[in-house]
C-alpha cells in the first residue's frame, strides 16, 4: 500500500517542478551500411534508422503515458559519419547529412546526432571530408547535430583541429546568418566525448557501442529548486552538508525515472538499454531553470562570486545521488549552464553577472563548457580557437569532459540579442574581451601532448 | 478448520486492539490476518482468524461482545465460506488514480462508476475532503488492479473525461513510478 504523501509529493513533481524525461536517444550502429557507392550507403542508412526507430516515438509516448511522465524529446545517434562515410568527399557527406535528416524525419525525431569525427590524435581523410560538409550540412538539413571530438585526456589536444573548428564554427554561422548563426547550435567541439550521451548537439554512438542501444537523459532543475526552496522556506536548521543530501535525494528520484522509463522503452524495443545521463538540463522556461537553483541558494545571480563553488556542490551532489539511483550512469552526467537555454541564466548574461571568462572558470566544475553561449560575430578565427583550446585544456588537465557549442552572431555585436527559438532560446550576445589583433599562438598548430598522469596538483 | 470474519467498529481509544487480542488468545484462536484503521475518531478492525474444533462461533462472539460492549464498540462475526475470487487479479497491472479537486457529493461513486464498468478492482481507497480551495485538501487516490485484457486507453479516455465533467484533476499511472521513485 502506498501512503498519501508518496503519491502526492510524485504529483507535486510532475504537475508543478516541470519533472520530466527530457531525451530518449536511440544509438543505432550505421557501420554495416558502409560502402563506396553512395547511393547504396544512403538506401542502407535510410531504411536501417527507419527499421529501428520506426516504434520509438510511439513507444516512448505509450510508456510516458503509462507512468505519466512525460518524454519531451525522442532523438537517434548513429555511428560517426566520418568513419562511415571515410570513402566520400564533403559534398558526398552532406549528402548523407541529409538523408540522416530524412530518416529523422520520418520517424518523427527531431534531431538525430552522430554528423561527427573523433580527430584528437589525427585527422584522417574522411574525417577532414566531414568538418569541411559540416557548415552545408548544418544549413541545409533542420535536424542533424554535428560534434568534432578535437582532444582528450590520453591523446592530448589537437591544436590543427581546433583551428579547423574555428573556421568551421564561422562558416556555419555565417550559412544560417538570416537566423542569427543557428547552424553553431547544431554543432559540438569536444574533449573527452563520452561514447553514449543522450543530449544533443553531442550525440553520437561510440564505437564500443552494441548494434542499437536506448540512453535516457532525464532533467530536473525545477524539482532540485523546489526541494531547495522547501527546506528553506521550512525554518529546518539548513547547513550546506544538509543541503547537499537534499539535492542528492532529489537526484536520485529523478534518475530513478530515467532508468525505469529507459529499460521499459528497451524492452519494449528489443533492444539494449545504456544508460541513464544525470544531468539537470534546462528549458527556457520558468521553473525549469540551473540558474535558478543558484538565487535558492541565496545568491544573487549565476556569476557573483561563489557561484562556482555552488555548482560544485550541486554537481557532485547530483552525481552522488545518480550513482546511486541506476547502475549504468553516462553521458555527461551533471548542471548543464547554457546560456540561451536557460532563462535565468540568459537574464544572468544580459544583467552583466555573467561574463564568458566566469562561464569558463564554472566549466572548470560543471559537466560541459562552454554551451549555447553567443558571442559577437565578427569575433576572429585566432579568437575563436583559443576560446576553444582554452575549454579543451580544462577537460583534458581535469580528465573530464568540456565542450564549446558557440555561436559568433553573424552582423550582430556584444549587447544585442540573438533568437534561436524553441528550447534553443535566446541570448544576450556576450562580450569578448582581449580580442584585438592576431593571435599566432593559435596558428602554430600540431599537437599539445597528453598531461601526465602522476604528481596531481 | 473453520474460519471466521470479524469486524470491530467504534469510537477510537487506547485498548480496543489489546480487548480483542485478549478474548482471542483466551478462547484459543488464532489470528491470520488483521487490518485496521482510523478515519477522523472511528475505529475499524478486521480479523480473519481460525477457530479451534471444540469453539463454536456463536459462543467466540457473545465473549468479543461482552468483552467489547463496554469500550462501545460493535461486532460483527461471520464465517469465511472457501471460495474461487469473482476477480481474478492474477493478471492484471496495479495502477494509482489521484483525482483533485473541489469537494461535491458522489464524487467517489462517480469515479467508481466508470472503474467498476471496466471490470477494473479496486484494492485500495484513500479519501479526504477538507473542503476548501487547496487541490491536495481534496484528494482521492484510488489503487486499482486493471486486468490484462482492459483496454488502458478506453479507460484512461473515460475516466479523464468523467473527471473533467466533475472539475477534478486525475492522474492514472502505473504504480511503479510510486515506487520506484519513493522506495529503495
Amino acid at each position: 500500500m502506498l501512503n498519501e504523501r508518496e503519491i502526492l509529493s510524485t504529483l507535486e513533481m510532475l504537475k508543478n517542478e516541470h519533472l520530466d524525461v527530457r531525451t530518449v536517444t536511440m544509438g543505432i550502429n550505421l557501420f554495416d551500411c558502409a560502402s563506396h557507392d553512395l547511393e547504396c550507403v544512403k538506401d542502407r542508412i535510410f531504411s536501417k534508422i527507419t527499421e529501428y526507430a520506426s516504434r520509438l516515438v510511439l513507444v516512448c509516448d505509450q510508456v510516458g503515458d503509462k507512468y505519466g511522465i512525460p518524454v519531451v524529446n525522442k532523438r537517434i545517434a548513429v555511428s560517426p559519419v566520418a568513419i562511415l562515410g571515410a570513402p566520400f568527399e564533403a559534398e558526398s557527406m552532406v549528402e548523407i547529412a541529409k538523408i540522416l535528416n530524412q530518416a529523422a524525419k520520418t520517424v518523427g525525431v527531431d534531431f538525430i546526432g552522430g554528423f561527427s569525427a573523433l580527430v584528437e590524435k589525427g585527422i584522417a581523410k574522411g574525417d577532414r571530408m566531414l568538418i569541411e560538409a559540416i557548415p552545408q550540412a548544418l544549413a541545409e538539413t533542420q535536424r542533424v547535430c554535428a560534434s568534432v571530438n578535437v582532444a582528450s585526456t590520453r591523446a592530448g589536444i589537437n591544436m590543427d583541429a581546433v583551428g579547423l573548428m574555428a573556421q568551421v564554427i564561422k562558416r556555419a554561422a555565417g550559412l544560417s546568418a538570416d537566423r542569427d548563426g543557428i547552424g553553431c547550435a547544431k554543432l559540438c567541439v569536444f574533449a573527452n566525448i563520452p561514447q553514449d550521451i543522450p543530449f544533443m548537439a553531442g550525440a553520437y554512438l561510440g564505437i564500443g557501442e552494441a548494434e542499437a542501444v536506448i540512453n535516457v537523459g532525464v532533467s530536473g532543475p525545477g524539482v532540485v529548486k523546489k526541494a531547495i526552496d522547501r527546506a528553506l522556506s521550512s525554518g529546518a536548521d539548513m547547513d550546506l552538508g544538509r543541503i547537499s543530501e537534499l539535492i542528492k535525494r532529489t537526484a536520485y528520484k529523478v534518475t530513478r525515472i530515467g532508468e525505469l522509463i529507459g529499460r521499459e522503452v528497451a524492452e519494449n524495443l528489443n533492444t539494449q538499454f545504456g544508460v541513464v545521463d544525470l544531468s539537470l538540463a534546462p528549458t527556457p522556461n520558468v521553473g525549469d531553470s540551473v540558474g535558478e537553483i543558484f538565487q535558492s541558494l541565496g545568491l544573487h545571480s549565476i556569476g557573483v562570486p561563489g557561484t562556482t563553488v555552488a555548482l560544485a556542490m550541486i554537481n557532485d551532489a547530483v552525481k552522488k545521488g545518480g550513482a546511486f539511483a541506476s547502475s549504468h550512469v553516462g553521458g555527461l552526467s551533471g548542471a548543464f549552464i547554457p546560456v540561451s537555454e536557460d532563462l535565468n541564466i540568459s537574464d544572468a548574461a544580459a544583467g552583466g553577472y555573467l561574463s564568458l571568462e566566469k562561464l569558463e572558470a564554472l566549466t572548470s566544475v560543471c559537466s560541459v563548457g562552454l554551451d549555447m553561449v553567443a558571442i559577437p560575430g565578427d569575433t576572429s578565427e585566432d579568437t575563436l580557437a583559443g576560446i576553444i583550446a582554452d575549454e579543451m585544456a580544462i577537460g583534458v588537465i581535469n580528465k573530464k569532459t568540456t565542450a564549446c557549442r558557440i555561436i559568433p552572431v553573424p552582423g550582430k555585436s556584444a549587447g544585442e540579442h540573438a533568437y534561436f527559438g524553441g528550447l534553443l532560446g535566446q541570448s544576450v550576445i556576450m562580450a569578448v574581451k582581449n580580442r584585438e589583433g592576431g593571435n599566432p599562438f593559435m596558428r602554430l598548430g600540431g599537437r599539445i601532448p597528453a598531461p601526465i598522469h602522476s604528481l596531481n596538483n | 478448520m473453520n474460519k471466521l470474519v470479524i469486524s470491530v467498529l467504534g469510537p477510537d481509544r487506547p485498548g480496543i486492539i489489546a480487548a480483542v487480542t485478549r478474548i482471542l488468545f483466551e478462547q484459543d484462536c488464532n489470528i491470520e490476518n488483521v487490518s485496521q484503521t482510523i478515519l477522523q475518531s472511528e475505529f475499524s478492525g478486521i480479523f480473519i482468524i481460525s477457530l479451534p474444533e471444540r469453539l463454536q462461533p456463536e459462543a467466540l462472539e457473545a465473549h468479543l461482545r461482552e468483552g467489547l460492549t463496554p469500550l462501545k464498540q460493535q461486532i460483527s462475526v461471520k464465517r469465511l465460506e472457501p471460495q474461487r475470487p469473482v476477480f481474478n487479479g492474477q493478471h492484471a497491472e496495479p495502477f494509482v488514480i489521484t483525482t483533485m479537486g473541489p469537494d461535491q457529493k458522489g464524487l467517489v461513486a462517480k469515479i467508481t462508476e466508470i472503474i467498476a464498468l471496466h471490470g477494473v478492482n479496486v484494492t485500495n481507497l484513500q479519501a479526504v475532503f477538507k473542503g476548501g480551495d487547496n487541490p491536495t485538501d481534496n484528494v482521492m487516490i484510488y489503487e486499482v488492479d486493471v486486468p490484462s485484457e482492459v483496454d488502458q486507453q478506453r479507460l484512461r479516455n473515460d475516466l479523464t473525461a468523467r473527471a473533467r465533467d466533475l472539475g477534478l484533476q486525475i492522474s492514472i499511472q502505473h504504480r511503479q513510478i510510486f515506487e520506484v521513485l519513493n522506495r529503495i
